[in-house]
């Protein structure tokens, strides 16, 4: 199955979602709890998340769009970050880095 | 280009047309590192500002959620979600009134953006582990295009042509400013900024936003520059207007910031976050 990554608030958070990505939270410079990523969470773990003050998570949900609709949407998100980037010279690396890692992140 | 190129002077002098920036704005920053501060001050001044008081009491109770209670006291409220959250939240109510109060046509976009400038700007410096308050970084995002609304204001005309021209041509808007005006909303912003009395710091940040090369030694310019392109890049606050033409590869290299997968969960927290503050705060601005 297909996958997509979003960041949610943690007020939206719900038991049975997956971790995108690892978990830190951290407060006054020290760690009090963290998760691994692929976790499944549970209600303790939100419970825990709210009383350390955890406030937006990396999630993984089901991509329940059909190929079509993944090519059509991609095209979509191409056609508007190629007209953010129009005046942008893509000789320059860094701007042609952050171009690559615009495209990458909307289609994740 | 108009007639005459805009002064300090006629800035300065337009500027005491506008409300006085409010006094919680002045007295956070003043107080961001002196020890001697404590919560119980700034709760004493929300509890007679209803707007701010509403807004912490709101954000209290969504942290609470779990346990069923409900938040009903703004000393409560602020041991449970923190001296920097009520901070942040007291900085971001009084800026939506200020601007609100202070440029009548302010559009939803422009709010949209600098509320999303200031978190990302915190989100940056939060990535790097920069030596910054969270609240300057806030600040600094939320008043770097201060000067846009100063043209809008007083040469609405003029800076409508500006921004047509930008786009048409695909120039930054800056340079467009230059043109038409002979000084950009940087400059005008920033000589807002010193005549409000804001800390250097943020004086440098709005001034050297499009060109943070001329300040790097400041570390809050690279990061509210870098902030502002990474907005505009994640398309947030001003859908017709987001253009990319430039990023400081000097700006990234002193915050040693990589443009590379690593910066995948950052531009994540921008856009939850932003996106989070903006269903907040944009309901203060019309």
């Amino acid at each position: 199955m297909r996958y997509r990554t979003i960041y949610l608030p943690m007020a939206e958070a719900a038991a049975g979602m997956t971790l995108a990505a690892p978990l830190n939270v951290s407060r006054q410079g020290l760690q009090r709890f963290s998760l691994p990523q692929g976790h499944v969470l549970t209600e303790d773990n939100l419970s825990q998340m709210a009383a350390n003050y955890a406030e937006f998570i990396f999630i993984a949900e089901p991509d329940g769009r059909s190929d079509e609709q993944v090519a059509i949407d991609m095209a979509r998100v191409a056609h508007r970050v190629m007209e953010i980037f129009a005046g942008a010279d893509f000789n320059d690396p860094i701007l042609l880095a952050l171009f690559d890692q615009i495209l990458t992140y909307r289609n994740a | 280009m108009r007639v005459t190129p805009i002064t300090k002077t006629e800035v300065i002098s337009r500027s005491s047309e506008l409300p006085s920036l409010p006094l919680i704005v002045a007295e956070i920053l003043a107080t961001l590192d002196d020890p001697e501060c404590n919560i119980h001050d700034l709760c004493s001044y929300i509890v007679h500002d209803p707007v701010i008081a509403a807004r912490v009491l709101s954000q209290a109770n969504r942290a609470a959620y779990r346990s069923r209670s409900t938040v009903r006291d703004i000393y409560t409220a602020a041991s449970l979600i923190g001296f920097t959250q009520i901070r942040e939240i007291s900085l971001l109510s009084s800026m939506a009134m200020f601007v609100n109060c202070s440029f009548q046509r302010t559009s939803n976009n422009y709010w949209k953006h600098s509320v999303a400038v200031g978190v990302c700007a915190q989100e940056v410096a939060l990535h790097i582990s920069a030596p910054i308050f969270s609240e300057m970084a806030l600040v600094g995002g939320l008043l770097h295009d201060i000067g846009q609304l100063w043209l809008n204001r007083f040469c609405p005309e003029e800076f409508a042509a500006t921004i047509e021209f930008a786009l048409a041509y695909s120039v930054g808007i800056e340079e467009a400013e230059r043109e038409q005006f002979g000084v950009d909303h940087a400059q005008i912003g920033a000589w807002l900024a010193e005549n409000w009395q804001l800390p250097a710091s943020i004086v440098a940040a709005i001034r050297c936003h499009h060109r943070p090369e001329l300040a790097l030694n400041e570390l809050l310019v690279p990061v509210v520059s870098i902030a502002e392109v990474f907005t505009n890049a994640l398309d947030i606050g001003a859908p017709v207007e987001n253009r990319v033409t430039r990023l400081s590869s000097a700006a990234c290299t002193v915050l040693g910031l990589k443009v590379d997968d690593s910066i995948q969960p950052l531009l994540g927290r921008m856009e939850a976050r932003s996106a989070y503050a903006n269903t907040i705060f944009c309901r203060d601005v019309d």
